[in-house]
């Protein structure tokens, strides 16, 4: 019987620790890690000033890609061409050249030339848009401050748009964008990771939603 | 004198255009034709060759290019290596589909992929020659000069149809075999496949159809 009531107590004192570990778990992870780092208003207009080259690039860019949508798998090239400030054209080919979709983006709205009729829903269109935004900075925002975050070597240009920010992070060492984030109410939903710059080019880039399960896995082969 | 002038580059330009076709000729005997092409499958029970791929994107200046080596076995196995722009295998064994890519082995089965299972048709069609007698879904133009027959499908299937506008397979004359695939989607924009240096009816090891991971299991 006493042994019970220990067994009991002890638990109850398991459920309490864990209970906090959970709640400290949660707020950490929710918590913003850059609100007690001083910012500065940054004007839209010095959008180009920030060390990110690729949205700004009048190269054709071609990147060997893999995207990897819950259970499918999808591999070719995709050429990404800026065709006018502020207007791109997206196209996925498979191998065999053949177009898996054919995209423009223009000022931030994804328009469909061609998209095979399997990834040619509303829901997968307005993902890629989202995704093509966050990499070639076309979201629409209200403002952006500067973050010096000097003990993790690292400046962050943050895009405000309502409950949704946008965060570019330079690594201060190399001097490049080596990651971008996209949060909601201080939550990640989307992370691109990129690196091995060539020319001011990455060279790999790695964009994942944290939501949903979509990869995409994109390797620069010219530039 | 501007009349002459006119009519000077008019005729140029109608020779350019008629150059540019390389003299093809619509066939006036086309059972003749068909019964030559039979050949193909015949003819053709192995292929080994280069091939060299061109995309051609209207906003591009420039063609994208994959280069690499070229495998088929009748009835339905074929190989493709590319070397460039990186290196890419894919090879399709029946109803098999198997994909080396940076190491990694994936296999996928034709009939779950749509996509995969109308190129393999396609690609295999092509090759074989019953693709133009598939009257259900293309409709076909026969076109000759000295050397080529030129096979112009067009797809009369709705999905196929969405995917490309047509497709246009050079045959050389002096061996009945494919030289050339071309295929172009309704935007005008194409991808074009160039066989070069085919060796036909060469013994090909089956090893050649199928992808297995170095590491042992």
């Amino acid at each position: 019987m006493n042994n019970d009531i220990n067994l009991s107590l002890l638990n109850s004192k398991f459920n309490i620790r864990y209970s906090i570990l959970i709640f400290l778990l949660i707020t950490s992870a929710c918590s913003n890690p850059y609100k007690d780092l001083t910012k500065t208003e940054y004007s839209v207009s010095d959008i180009q000033q920030i060390p990110f080259t690729l949205p700004f690039s009048e190269k054709v860019l071609i990147f060997k890609t893999n995207i990897n949508f819950y259970k499918n798998d999808i591999s070719g090239l995709l050429i990404i061409k800026k065709t006018k400030d502020n207007i791109y054209r997206i196209v996925l080919t498979t191998q065999f050249g053949l177009k898996i979709f054919d995209f423009e983006l223009n000022h931030g709205v994804l328009n469909v030339n061609h998209c095979i009729e399997y990834l040619n829903k509303k829901v997968i269109i307005n993902t890629l848009q989202t995704d093509f935004n966050l990499l070639l900075m076309q979201n629409k925002t209200e403002a952006i401050y500067f973050i010096e975050n000097i003990d993790l070597n690292q400046n962050i240009w943050k895009f405000t748009s309502g409950k949704i920010n946008h965060y570019y992070i330079q690594d201060t060492e190399s001097g490049k964008i080596e990651n971008i984030s996209s949060k909601k109410r201080n939550s990640e939903k989307i992370s691109i990771d990129l690196y091995n710059y060539k020319e001011n080019i990455p060279g790999n880039i790695i964009l994942e939603h944290r939501n949903i399960k979509l990869k995409m896995n994109l390797k620069l082969i010219q530039q | 004198m501007k009349i002459l002038i006119t009519l000077i580059v008019s005729i140029f330009v109608a020779i350019a255009t008629f150059a540019q076709e390389n003299n093809f000729k619509e066939v006036t005997d086309i059972e003749k034709v068909k019964v030559e092409l039979g050949k193909l499958s015949e003819n053709t029970s192995t292929i080994h060759s280069q091939f060299i791929q061109e995309k051609h994107l209207s906003f591009l200046t420039e063609n994208i290019i994959s280069k690499g080596e070229f495998y088929f076995k009748g009835p339905n196995q074929l190989r493709w290596e590319y070397s460039e722009p990186f290196e890419y295998i894919i090879v399709f064994n029946d109803k098999n589909i198997l994909i080396e890519d940076e190491d990694k082995i994936s296999t996928y089965d034709t009939e779950s992929n749509k996509m995969f299972s109308e190129i393999n048709n396609m690609m295999i069609g092509s090759i074989q020659g019953n693709l133009f007698t598939d009257s259900e879904r293309f409709a076909v133009k026969y076109f000759e000069n000295k050397t080529q027959y030129l096979l112009e499908l067009e797809p009369k299937l709705p999905e196929m149809k969405n995917m490309l506008k047509t497709i246009k397979i050079y045959v050389d004359k002096s061996n009945i075999s494919v030289a050339k695939i071309v295929m172009l989607e309704s935007s005008d924009d194409y991808t074009s496949i160039n066989f070069t240096n085919r060796e036909l009816n060469k013994q090909i090891d089956n090893e050649k159809f199928n992808i297995k991971s170095d590491i042992l299991d």
